[in-house]
């Protein structure tokens, strides 16, 4: 297998470089997931801000939540990551995340994830 | 022209006689064996050699600048945080899985600095699944590593997910970018 995209001339940095270091090992760098894994945020993440709750479940997740990143950084990767994969997705309108909306809901960690999905995506089908 | 080779004669005749006096037979074999013993040994002396020395192929990196050191080395600069057997030791390299193996989907993705010309890369360390341990080119290194609560940046842990098999045979480091601070 080729190194996929050796990209040795322009650097990462910013929110593309702290999606590829904390999340891009699992979510993937297109954002693809592993079905039955690891959930896609490709044509998935940018859903979830269309019904109520879905805004705070993306910021309270585990994987987002206990994140190595402080608020500010945090905040810049998930609008990043809504820009990146979600563009289509988003509803019109939609705030970017700030570092205090981050900093007061990832204090509230999900203890079903599951089941907190499970609710959104029942929630958005209804939408349809 | 008889003269001239009277000259010439007792020239060389002093010259002869000369050294003669000066040197002894052995004297003369003494510093040939030296010089032989000398010319033979000095490889031996410590010096330079990486440079020369030919080192595996790396085509799929050729865009790395300063790109030094052994991959099959647990010191190599991309295995600032590998936890396994290096793939390159065991029918891989560092950027591909051994035949009969599946690269992981899911990894652990770090950064190291390249001593070459001091840049930090983004690495991806996949496991290899689909054989048994390798078991050769063990490394255990943990620069930015965090304890197993920590899941993602943990490198104890197989990664072996998403893959048809969970059985891990190595690991490569594969380079994802330059990462920049700004």
């Amino acid at each position: 297998m080729l190194a996929p995209g050796v990209a040795a001339a322009q650097g990462t940095s910013g929110p593309a470089l702290d999606y590829a270091v904390t999340c891009q090992g699992c979510h993937r760098a297109d954002g693809a997931g592993t079905p039955g894994t690891v959930p896609a945020l490709a044509g998935s993440v940018g859903k979830f801000l269309r019904v109520p709750g879905g805004r705070e479940f993306l910021v309270r997740v585990p994987g987002v939540a206990q994140a190595p990143l402080d608020d500010t950084a945090l905040a810049a990767v998930l609008n990043w990551m809504l820009d990146r994969f979600g563009r289509d997705d988003v509803p019109k309108g939609v705030v970017p995340y700030t570092a205090e909306e981050v900093n007061q809901l990832r204090r509230r960690p999900l203890t079903d994830v599951a089941g907190a999905r499970r609710q959104l995506v029942e929630a958005l089908e209804r939408t349809k | 022209m008889t003269d001239e080779r009277r000259w010439l004669d007792r020239l060389c005749e002093r010259a002869t006689r000369a050294l003669a006096r000066r040197t002894s037979r052995r004297s003369f074999l003494t510093r040939l064996g030296t010089a032989l013993a000398g010319t033979a040994a000095l490889p031996l002396l410590p010096m330079a050699r990486a440079a020369t020395e030919s080192r595996p192929p790396v085509p799929d990196d050729a865009a790395l600048h300063g790109e030094v050191g052994d991959p099959k080395s647990c010191s190599y600069w991309r295995h600032c945080a590998i936890d396994g057997f290096l793939c390159s030791c065991c029918g891989g390299s560092q950027n591909a899985c051994p035949p009969g193996t599946e690269m992981s989907p899911l990894t652990w993705i770090g950064t190291c600095r390249n001593p070459g010309d001091g840049k930090d890369y983004i690495i991806s360390y996949n496991d290899c699944c689909g054989q048994s341990l390798c078991m050769r080119c063990r490394c255990t290194r943990t620069e930015g590593e965090r304890p197993l609560y920590l899941t993602m940046k943990n490198n104890d842990l197989l990664w072996c997910f998403g893959t048809q098999s969970r059985a891990v045979n190595c690991s490569v480091a594969v380079v994802l970018g330059v990462a920049t601070r700004t």
